[in-house]
């Protein structure tokens, strides 16, 4: 199994006196895309956030991109480097222009030149099919829009693996499908992604695998078609009860 | 009724040349503690919201402790408490090079900055966490997040309260006359000194830090439109 | 911040005069004194010995007694009544704003009377005579107005005799402050080499010092500080009321028993009068 990007052995993590995850052991492959569904408050953000360390484990292990992340000393920023991250926010920095906002990371943080940074920005965001918003403010752009430019924004680091965390949630019902498609794009590319949504068109459309969180807990992981089609636990099929009747 | 107006006191004699390097000492004074304000605001104002207990601590004992004493009380602090830490020989190199122009500059920017600081962190504070998180999520580091992205938002969004407390440093520094600086005030009294004519000495003082504030104002809100951020800011322009 | 006070005190009284100006009779202070029963003096809490709060939190002085014991009874003899002194705090930025609102009669402190000064108020005789020197540490070389080149040299604003300095002997470098306290606490610690005032001030400075055999009063005087008691001006009644109390005062000797009582061998600070100074006082009333 060289090619485990992500594994979770055993993880727990607190807040406080409350436990959000317990007994994790989940293992995404290099150029799986996973989804992550569940009730809210089923932890399943919190699952995300602790690959790229913006939540720290309180048990168990993580090993991402073949390096424990719990390790004392290991560098976060090196690893963020490694590991995308899209905002249900959005979450772009609203005194940059669009194309400052992709640049800046590489230029920071990989110490590209600027000539070269806009080149690859300029590529992305013909990638991310809005060209024309280079240099546009965040607060000029749709919904659509800034999450695209997030997606272009995290993909110029050039990661192994992106996060996305409810990425359409904060969307307009007719901006959702403008992201979904650049997403797919990039899940046909090869990238390595797990989501956390309630889209469950896009779950059955393009992820690999599902995972049904409840409670701080993973409780089932299948393929889509098996997830759907004969979800096993009550919970789960209660949650999809809810979720395919809108 | 008999006090007499004689308002040409104020371009007789030396009266011109005093205000005008009373007023030169003012903005030099006012203007090298502000940057040393801004400076410890800034560093203090962003510690005081990093993930880090022990830097918060700090950052918020300077600003507790600098701004709960009075100002009068810290330029007696810097220029006769901190002197007599020094050799002989500095302190008498220092008393001849200006001591009290240095001493009163420090006793007004870190007691600014203190000040500042509080200023800064609200403007912080008034960012979204998620932006943060952002912002490490693509590599920066802490500093580089509050370098590039935090502090930068958060000095735009605290332009208006920030000229208010500009504005209070430029008055407060009329308080170094009390160790000997002859900055603006001081030199209104000397022209009542010489003349005797208080009320239009008072009155030029005034009337020269009216349009100072007033001045510094108009740039600040030159500067608020310059840099507001698109959308999130909507004032006149 | 006594400061601040004094600064608000005299923009307040430079907006209300402005107001009073449109209405502006002239005041006549006698009348004024016979309607209200009251002299309100202006003067010092921190002067000792000439006005201020002693010990026992008693607002006294030898500026004051003068006021009480002299000026009053020509006073009550000039309204035809029983009169009473009341005091109020005036610092050298607002005396003169007091005294033109008329929130004072008369100014009895440590005022020197100067010709700019006369151009805004009238004096009285000259009650007090003292000059310029400077108080130095034991064993400076400083020992008078011409040993101050390149020397730091602390100064009260607003003093006649910062104004010398910097008008006579620019190569000192003066320092002003705006109180007596911290200039010689700037003394006291080495900020400056020198802190120039009226002789009495020094000698009042010295014998205050934690250790007052450290310091020495150098120099002649190198100012002359006549001082006297400020008057709103052009008020002829009123002044001739105060002349006559202080020149009843020198004639009959009470002035001198009043002196012996704050600068005698026991008084408050010795100072004792020297015979220029008497014959300085005496000419002013012929003799």
């Amino acid at each position: 199994m060289a090619d485990v990007a992500i594994r979770f052995k055993d993880v727990d993590k607190w807040f406080g006196k409350l436990k959000v995850l317990s007994d994790i052991n989940l293992a995404v492959v290099a150029g799986e895309v996973v989804v992550v569904c569940g009730p809210s408050g089923s932890g399943k953000s919190t699952l995300i956030r602790c690959v790229n360390g913006l939540e720290g484990i309180q048990g168990g292990d993580l090993i991402v991109l073949g390096e424990s992340i719990v390790r004392p000393g290991v560098s976060m920023s090196g690893l963020r480097t490694r590991v995308g991250m899209v905002f249900q926010s959005f979450n772009l920095f609203p005194h940059m222009t669009v194309l400052q906002n992709i640049t800046l990371a590489p230029v920071r943080v990989r110490g590209l030149g600027a000539t070269e940074a806009e080149k690859t920005a300029r590529a992305l965001l013909e990638r991310v099919r809005i060209p024309d918003k280079a240099d546009h403010y965040p607060a000029n752009l749709s919904g659509g829009q800034q999450q695209r430019v997030a997606i272009a924004r995290a993909l110029a680091m050039q990661p192994k693996i992106m996060l996305f965390d409810e990425p359409t949630s904060a969307l307009d019902p007719e901006m959702i499908n403008e992201v979904l498609d650049v997403m797919t794009d990039l899940a046909k590319d090869g990238m390595t992604m797990m989501v956390v949504t309630h889209e469950m068109g896009f779950a059955r459309r393009v992820a690999h695998r599902v995972v049904f969180m409840d409670g701080g807990r993973v409780v089932e992981e299948a393929t889509p078609e098996a997830f759907f089609a004969t979800a096993r636990s009550d919970r789960a099929k209660e949650f999809l009860s809810k979720i395919l009747s809108h | 009724m008999n006090y007499q107006f004689k308002w040409s006191v104020l371009w007789s004699g030396q009266s011109g040349v005093w205000l005008l390097q009373g007023l030169i000492t003012t903005v030099e004074i006012s203007a090298l503690a502000w940057v040393l304000a801004a400076a410890l605001g800034i560093l203090s104002g962003a510690l005081r919201t990093v993930p880090w207990k022990p830097a918060r601590a700090l950052a918020t004992a300077y600003v507790e402790f600098f701004r709960n004493v009075p100002l009068l009380v810290w330029m007696f602090f810097w220029y006769f408490g901190v002197p007599p830490l020094l050799p002989r020989a500095v302190q008498d190199w220092i008393f001849n090079h200006g001591a009290e122009f240095w001493a009163g500059m420090f006793a007004l920017g870190v007691y600014h900055g203190a000040r500042m600081s509080e200023v800064i962190r609200s403007g912080i504070q008034a960012i979204p966490r998620t932006q943060f998180e952002a912002s490490v999520a693509m590599g920066l580091t802490t500093f580089q997040a509050y370098r590039l992205v935090i502090v930068p938002i958060a000095l735009r969004l605290i332009v208006p309260p920030a000229t208010s407390e500009s504005l209070n440093l430029l008055k407060n520094s009329s308080v170094a006359l009390t160790i000997s600086v002859a900055e603006l005030t001081f030199q209104t009294r000397q022209i009542e000194t010489y003349t005797a004519k208080a009320i239009e000495a008072l009155t030029a003082g005034t009337v020269i830090y009216l349009v100072l504030c007033v001045g510094i104002a108009a740039i600040m809100a030159r500067v608020e439109r310059r840099f507001a951020i698109p959308g999130l800011i909507a004032r006149g322009g | 911040m006594k400061r601040m006070f004094s600064v608000v005190v005299a923009v307040a009284v430079a907006l209300g005069l402005s107001l009073a100006s449109s209405v502006g009779a002239q005041q006549d202070t006698l009348a004024k004194i016979k309607e209200t029963g009251v002299l309100t003096i202006g003067t010092r809490t921190g002067s000792p010995p000439f006005a201020y709060v002693n010990k026992n939190n008693e607002w006294v002085g030898f500026s004051i007694d003068l006021v009480e014991m002299l000026v009053k009874p020509e006073v009550q003899k000039a309204v035809g009544k029983s009169i009473k002194i009341e005091k109020k705090e005036s610092t050298p930025p607002t005396r003169i704003p007091l005294l033109s609102s008329n929130a004072v009669d008369l100014i009895a402190g440590t005022m020197t009377d100067t010709p700019q000064r006369r151009e805004a108020v009238d004096f009285s005789l000259t009650f007090f005579y003292t000059g310029a020197q400077f108080l130095v540490k034991k064993g400076s070389p400083i020992k008078g107005v011409n040993d101050l080149a390149g020397k730091r040299v602390a100064a009260q604003q607003g003093a006649t005799n910062a104004k010398i300095i910097r008008e006579k002997y620019p190569q000192a470098q003066l320092r002003e402050f705006p109180d007596q306290p911290a200039a010689f606490q700037a003394l006291l610690q080495g900020q400056v080499d020198a802190y120039t005032n009226d002789g009495i001030q020094l000698y009042g400075l010295k014998a205050k010092a934690p250790k007052p055999d450290e310091w020495d009063v150098v120099g002649d005087f190198y100012s002359e500080e006549p001082y006297g008691m400020a008057m709103r001006k052009g008020d002829a009644k009123f002044k001739a009321a105060v002349d006559a109390g202080l020149k009843n005062g020198f004639e009959s000797g009470k002035y001198f028993e009043i002196y012996e009582k704050w600068f005698g061998p026991k008084g408050e600070l010795p100072y004792p009068m020297t015979p220029q100074v008497k014959a300085y006082l005496l000419k002013q009333i012929g003799k």
